[in-house]
């Protein structure tokens, strides 16, 4: 069994097979170094440079990604939708022709990206999952995909979630269950599961999900991939698909640090449609992605880091423990100064998390009424046409969950759970702000256990709930996470990922990626693939 | 707002139903971890599923008002222990709030798409 207690470095154990990522050409093209360190692993770097230096094609990249893409998607089904190949490589093409005629490159040129299907694309159905927004087509691009686009993306298709952002397995989907690249007969966690998958499985370069309660962190732990949540402001809401208006953010998933951080600084901003957005500068912090060879040897000295104890208790993973402590050591070795942080309020994140949200959900889907947009059910009254709509396009959690949020804001029942719960989150967001006065990040697992099979939390709510423990104070206190691979635990046929969480002070995303980025840079774990596409990717 | 005013009326009645407490053994940790007085909770009605479900405008089949309300009651009783808190002086947050006073200048503006 892999013990992480031993030392950060990966122990090639019997059952594991980890086999380095070397590059993504097609065997005919001539391999591209990127096993020196003086270039930091991001596969938008790479992309961008056998672009420029015409190494490749954009149309042969777009081929083999959809290759893969098809490939594996009889057994993962993490797209809901995905775009016709001419479409893809159309764009592609463009792109191709921009570059021999030497016009400037957006950042994002040439990659390709998955998108949750809660985030409104007008030219692909978006249907958030759910039955009641089966074949819409949104009349405008969120705001991400607007500037995802004007940046040189190339949108792949929209990926498989829990129906409106409501679950952590992806099985509340009323279309299809995504498997874990990983092991296909579990979860790849939740509510972005479609979008964790496919980067895991390399069907696209990055992908955008959306995070009210850990709907980034969590799957992404879960498959073994980075996955970023933003200040609650830095990225706007606008066109994405409302669950709960308070806590929701648009995250990004990457392979490395860097692809999570580039593609983040690309969808980030101010959106006067956003009145939530915040008017901040957003800092360039694509420019601290270097390469290992430039990093000193403490390269983190100084930095204060905070183990929040209450995250290490009851109900976690041993195995996962140990895995994160592993990295807590990593940590150490680089140069920061660790030491344990009680946050004494942290479990009562939970309760209130879920009474914010029941609540808020409640508000935000009284707009699916079968009238405004969506499937409509004929009902001989206008009460029966709203009731028959509803109940046949919701599914059963999202039904729970507005019933919950319905009797929580009920008059005489409005002071004892929602008012309390906004008194809660004050008391969070307040602890967190003081920890993080004292430490520069602070550290927990991205859940307290690894992906768990399929069917296993279906009936249970409460088990399914507890499962978000460790992330939905983050987003009460609205503040920047990121989750990155830190070893495995055996399961499946080559291991099950763990995922550390690492959270920032508000709007200090820049930090985070740094310390990620380096921790990443000097651990290769992030360069393991699942068994599912090992044998594939060649040099 | 509507529909507190509705719900209101329709309080004059007394609940309907009256649910088993523990008809269901498998207790998670939750529940084990929490051992707070629920005393406080005891005074507000239990969830009446068919009512909430006429309020939010979802018909529910009798199959599904049996298959949910059970497990409405398991997490509206877990939901309790926000009561036990002592959150007095506390001010609630509506969001997070890192930015502070986000209103703008009350001054018209004229959009592109305008059709004056």
């Amino acid at each position: 069994m892999l013990s992480s207690a031993q030392a950060p470095r990966l122990v090639r154990s019997p059952g594991l097979r980890l086999r380095p990522i070397k590059c993504l050409h097609t065997a005919q093209s001539s391999p591209l170094a990127t096993t020196t360190t003086t270039a930091p692993s991001s596969q938008i770097l790479t992309i961008r440079k056998s672009l420029l230096t015409q190494q490749t094609t954009a149309v042969d990249l777009a081929k083999s990604f959809l290759d893969r893409l098809r490939r594996t998607e009889p057994q993962l089904n993490s797209f809901l939708y995905v775009s016709p190949d001419d479409a893809v490589l159309k764009q592609a093409e463009e792109l191709d022709n921009k570059i021999k005629n030497n016009e400037k490159l957006g950042p994002l040129a040439g990659v390709l990206v998955g998108i949750k299907d809660n985030i409104c694309t007008s030219d692909m159905p978006s249907t958030a999952g759910s039955r009641i927004l089966e074949n819409y087509r949104p009349p405008f691009d969120a705001t991400a995909v607007r500037k995802l686009k004007e940046s040189g993306a190339i949108v792949v298709g929209k990926t498989n979630l829990d129906e409106f952002g409501m679950g952590s397995t992806t099985e509340g989907s009323a279309y299809q269950v995504t498997a874990n690249p990983w092991d296909l007969s579990r979860v790849p966690g939740g509510s972005s599961g479609g979008s964790a998958a496919a980067v895991s499985a390399r069907q696209c370069v990055v992908s955008l999900g959306s995070d009210t309660g850990g709907s980034v962190r969590q799957p992404a732990a879960f498959c073994g991939v980075v996955g970023l949540k933003p200040t609650y402001g830095r990225v706007s809401r606008y066109g994405l698909v409302a669950y709960a208006s308070s806590l929701d953010v648009i995250g990004c998933f990457g392979s490395s640090v860097a692809d999570a951080g580039i593609l983040l600084h690309t969808i980030s901003g101010y959106d006067k449609f956003d009145s939530t957005s915040s008017k901040r500068e957003v800092p360039d912090f694509t420019s601290q992605f270097v390469g290992k060879d430039y990093l000193e040897s403490k390269p983190l000295k100084g930095l204060r880091v905070g183990v929040i104890r209450e995250t290490f208790g009851d109900g976690v993973d041993p195995e996962v423990i140990s895995s994160v402590r592993g990295a807590v050591t990593h940590l150490e070795e680089l140069g920061c100064f660790v030491t344990e942080v009680s946050l004494p309020s942290f479990s009562l994140g939970l309760p209130a998390y879920y009474v914010l949200a029941s609540s808020e959900s409640s508000s935000n889907l009284s707009r699916y009424d079968g009238i405004r947009y969506g499937n409509q059910v004929l009902g001989d009254e206008l009460n029966s046409l709203y009731g028959y709509s509803r109940a046949q396009g919701f599914g059963s959690e999202v039904k729970m969950r507005i019933l919950m949020g319905t009797y929580a804001l009920s008059a005489g029942y409005y002071d004892a759970y929602y008012k309390r719960a906004q008194q809660v989150r004050t008391i969070i967001r307040d602890s967190f702000k003081s920890a993080l006065e004292k430490n520069d990040i602070l550290i927990s697992p991205a859940s307290p256990s690894v992906a768990y099979k399929i069917g296993e939390k279906k009936d249970d709510p409460l088990a399914m709930y507890a499962g978000d423990k460790m992330t939905v104070n983050v987003n009460l206190a609205g503040l920047p996470a990121l989750v990155l691979p830190c070893g495995f635990v055996e399961g499946g046929s080559a291991g099950l990922p763990v995922g550390f969480q690492m959270i920032g002070a508000a709007f200090d995303e820049e930090k985070l990626l740094k310390v990620g980025h380096i921790f990443e840079q000097t651990l290769q774990v992030s360069s393991a693939v699942p068994p599912l596409i090992a044998g594939e990717l060649t040099c | 707002m509507a529909s507190r005013a509705a719900l209101l009326v329709l309080r004059a009645t007394p609940p309907l139903f009256s649910f088993k407490k523990d008809i269901f053994p498998n207790k998670t940790l939750i529940f084990k971890q929490n051992n707070r007085n629920y005393a406080a909770k005891s005074c507000l009605e239990p969830p009446d599923v068919q009512r909430l479900a006429e309020t939010a405008r979802i018909s529910l089949t009798p199959h599904e008002v049996e298959e949910f309300a059970p497990k409405i009651r398991q997490v509206i009783d877990w939901f309790g222990q926000l009561q036990a808190v002592d959150l007095q002086n506390v001010e609630p947050a509506i969001r997070a709030d890192n930015e502070g006073e986000t209103l703008r200048e009350d001054l018209p503006e004229i959009f592109e798409n305008s059709n004056v």
